[in-house]
């Protein structure tokens, strides 16, 4: 049945070797999740907060989630602009897969896009109106993250399409899904947590409002250890109720399955330790910036490993089935240098702008 | 062809437009928007102009809050569209463009910071800085145009990427450097639409002034968006413009809205000159939401021309809009659509439910059931027969018939028509008599489809298929063997039977 459903490898070829595609999918997914952290988790820590908040807009809870919501005004559209890539390269890699799972879901991937829109005008209107627009966007990110884990669970099981097509909903039943959802959600609010306190943490050490910057960075830290904390059990469950073909071929995968995985878990544990290691961030800036580069790097891994049990999943379908490669060398070459090009412009434009402040009728 | 098949009761189709119109507008703004706005900042830098300053300030807002994530999630969204509703369509073209699309990305990050930048740092660092940043995201957005618009005109006129299948041979194809031109100009008339609305803001003794400042940059878009439209139309190929040009064009609808596009702008261009640059104190907001209006109407005009004159084909001359590849007419015609997908095998045998597996798979991403293209407007009905019959009140069958029964019998004269067919009585007293006739119209004419498809297997395929050769140029050929066409017939004759006789129907 799974193969009879199976569309067609796409006849135009590749055009380029798989492992390009991979290694480019893999990157700029990374790429677009230190955004998508921070929209996400940045979002909901906000909303959390500015309910703690009751109203008042002195404490540092309504400060907290006011720099937030600030970060998010930038963070939310390069999330949106450096998921365009890793949407692009799973098309070409995981056509006849990618397609199928978002039919199958019809209405419910379109409705990101819908979502998507509110959630980021809703985080607009909060800040000129406060009211609910704050709870709103929340959940539309939330939900967001929700259709995105069961675009992926459909796509990489297509011997349960069926059971899809009957129902797409039926998705929310897979033993793997909360873990998932879960896992996406934790690793956002750590990460949008630890940002927030190491800028608090920056903001304090150079004499700026220290009692509330320190409380900031404070609340933030607590956030992130519990995010982190909670992060490890729920990592641990997902590994255990994957198929359990998947999970004994992550195992029996040697070092290039198990190394990911082993690293991600020994830098998971790893954060944990260093969060624990103060109630004071303050006082220990450099474990603060040690920290949020382990939780980056994890994240890196994760993506890697992530990555690996798609192939896992998807081996069955996938064996037997080697697409056929057309390489453009050429346009390939014209992005990497355009690509470099243009990650120069945008480094000399911000180093032009930090370099550049000006008041008054010197200003623009 | 071989996917799963989603169908919105709106109709792909429609869906499609919806999105990609949006879309084409907020991206056009956002390039000619960015021109507009830093132009105006310089000026204002120049003439010390703080009317000027404040055009351009208030204006990189509406930028922002339109174009940053509008325009973002509304391209993203012609993918996710696209992959609903034609998968293989829009998988075989980012296999071909996947590099191009890459590096319109790049340009697109640029752009982004960019906007970000300039529209924070407002009053917080110093002009030159603020104009270099204004500068890089204009060339950007502009850049990112560069890209799109040579797979964007791949589509319609691939020119030598039909024989080579090189990606430059289609990039640079015939349509691209006239296009180019013609959203250029499309892109100042979508940034004055837009920065109307906030010149109207500024002080009453500067309103003047920054309204026909915008009429001058209106003017130079509708003269170089009418330039760029006639080079386009010109280099098209004859077998694409007799679609809505000459005398008798294959499709009329297009041809309408040909003149609608280019009277709109005529309109628009008009009272741009009159209201903006002679007599700016007449403008008010109104007159702002009529040239948004004529803009709108011109620049939809032309994206539906554009997309209307493609059809039936994704990627003109190699690649259907239902996913069909030229290359695959014999094949399944030879083993069945059912060998070729699962999904059309997969259920239950009987020939309507057949059928109805087949319409969606090869008829539904343009035909809906009741809606746009509707299928059963398009099918003879018992009901159809009756009115062109019964002729109450006297021309009314005539009427009927050349508007319900033309398509196919445009040959036939009416009256030689109604005396073939049976009478008034007989039709009421065994409506099923007529629906087997109607059963046997709707085969014929799909296996005329399937004709035509061998027609276009023996084109020469290296170059774009002159479609005036085949009867029905704007549908694709039907594909399947000879108990896939009659299943497909069979669902399609159910559709005109009460319907607690039909086994089969629109899910």
């Amino acid at each position: 049945m799974t193969t009879d459903l199976l569309p067609a490898l796409d006849a135009a070829g590749l055009p380029g070797p798989p492992w390009l595609f991979r290694f480019l999918l893999v990157f700029t997914f990374v790429l677009h999740l230190v955004f998508m952290n921070l929209t996400l988790g940045g979002t909901l820590m906000a909303f959390v907060n500015h309910l703690r908040s009751a109203g008042r807009d002195d404490g540092p809870a309504a400060a907290l989630a006011r720099r937030l919501m600030a970060v998010n005004t930038y963070a939310i559209s390069l999330a949106i602009t450096t998921g365009i890539a890793p949407l692009l390269f799973v098309q070409v890699l995981y056509q006849r897969f990618f397609y199928s799972g978002t039919i199958l879901l019809g209405w419910i991937w379109f409705g990101l896009l819908v979502l998507l829109m509110i959630g980021y005008y809703a985080a607009y209107l909060h800040k000129s109106f406060r009211g609910p627009w704050l709870g709103v966007s929340s959940v539309s990110f939330l939900t967001i993250a929700m259709i995105q884990v069961a675009v992926h669970l459909v796509h990489v099981q297509p011997d349960t399409w069926p059971v899809f097509d009957a129902g797409a909903w039926a998705v929310l039943a897979d033993p793997t899904y909360w873990p998932r959802v879960l896992h996406f959600v934790l690793a956002s609010v750590a990460f949008a947590a630890l940002v927030a306190g190491w800028w608090a943490v920056r903001r304090a050490r150079a004499g700026d409002q220290v009692e509330l910057n320190t409380a900031i960075a404070g609340t933030a830290w607590r956030w992130a250890l519990w995010a982190t904390a909670l992060q490890i059990i729920d990592g641990f469950i997902l590994l255990i109720v994957l198929p359990r073909r998947v999970l004994l071929d992550v195992m029996n995968g040697g070092l290039v399955t198990l190394g990911p995985l082993t690293l991600a878990i020994l830098l998971g544990v790893g954060l944990l330790v260093m969060l624990a290691r103060t109630s004071n961030p303050v006082e220990r800036p450099g474990l603060v910036s040690g920290t949020l580069a382990a939780l980056t790097l994890t994240v890196a891994v994760m993506s890697i490993a992530r990555d690996q049990v798609r192939e896992l999943y998807l081996a069955p379908s996938t064996s037997g089935f080697a697409p056929s490669v057309v390489p453009q060398w050429g346009t390939f070459g014209l992005f990497a240098v355009l690509l470099v090009a243009g990650l120069v412009t945008v480094f000399v434009m911000v180093r032009r702008v930090l370099t550049s402040p000006a008041a008054g009728d010197e200003a623009a | 062809m071989d996917y799963p098949i989603w169908n919105p009761a709106i109709g792909g189709g429609m869906l499609m437009a919806w999105v990609a119109i949006t879309h084409v507008i907020v991206s056009h703004f956002a390039i000619g928007g960015g021109l507009v706005i830093v132009v105006t900042e310089m000026l204002s830098i120049r003439r010390s102009d703080p009317a000027l300053r404040d055009l351009a300030k208030r204006s990189s807002l509406v930028l922002i809050l339109v174009s940053t994530v509008f325009g973002a999630i509304s391209g993203v969204g012609i993918w996710v569209v696209a992959g609903l509703i034609s998968p293989g369509a829009i998988s075989a073209l980012i296999h071909s463009y996947v590099w191009g699309w890459a590096i319109e990305w790049v340009f697109f990050i640029v752009e982004i910071v960019a906007a970000l930048i300039y529209y924070t740092t407002w009053g917080k660092i110093s002009k030159g800085a603020h104009l270099m940043v204004g500068w890089l995201y204009f060339i950007a957005a502009y850049l990112s145009l560069v890209i799109i618009n040579g797979i964007i005109t791949f589509m319609l006129t691939p020119g030598g990427w039909l024989e080579s299948h090189a990606f430059w041979d289609g990039f640079f194809n015939p349509t691209y450097w006239p296009s180019l031109v013609l959203r250029t100009g499309v892109a100042a008339l979508m940034a004055v639409a837009f920065m109307l609305f906030v010149a109207l803001r500024a002080a009453p003794d500067r309103r003047s002034d920054m309204v026909r400042y915008l009429g001058w940059w209106w003017l130079g878009g509708a003269l170089v968006s009418y330039a760029g439209y006639r080079w386009w139309e010109a280099s098209l190929p004859e077998t694409v413009t007799a679609f809505f040009r000459g005398d008798s064009p294959l499709l009329a609808a297009l041809a309408d809205t040909r003149s609608f596009a280019l009277w709109s702008l005529a309109a628009g261009l008009a009272i741009g000159v009159v209201v903006l640059v002679i007599a700016p104190k007449l403008t008010r907001g109104v007159t702002a939401v009529v040239l948004m209006a004529a803009a709108f109407a011109f620049f939809g005009g032309y994206e539906r021309l554009r997309e209307g004159t493609r059809k039936p084909f994704l990627i003109h001359s190699h690649l259907y809009s239902n996913g069909l590849l030229v290359s695959q007419i014999e094949a399944i015609n030879s083993t069945g659509l059912a060998a070729h997908s699962g999904w059309v095998a997969a259920g239950d045998d009987a020939p309507e439910a057949v059928g109805e597996r087949v319409f969606r798979t090869e008829c539904a991403s343009c035909h809906t059931m009741d809606g746009y293209q509707s299928i059963r407007r398009a099918l003879p009905t018992v009901a159809d027969m009756e009115l062109v019959v019964a002729d109450d009140p006297p021309g009314s069958g005539e009427v009927h018939y050349r508007a319900e029964c033309g398509a196919c019998h445009g040959d036939v004269a009416y009256a030689e028509m109604v005396e073939m067919l049976p009478g008034l009585d007989e039709i009421r007293d065994d409506p099923d008599f007529v629906r087997d006739l109607n059963h046997g119209m709707v085969s014929m004419t799909l296996s005329e489809l399937r004709s035509m498809g061998e027609t276009v297997v023996a084109f020469d395929r290296s170059t774009q298929f002159d479609l005036r050769q085949l009867d029905r140029p704007y549908m694709p050929p039907f594909v399947g063997t000879d108990d896939e066409l009659e299943a497909l017939a069979a669902y399609l004759a159910s559709l005109d039977r009460p319907a607690d006789a039909t086994g089969g129907g629109a899910r």
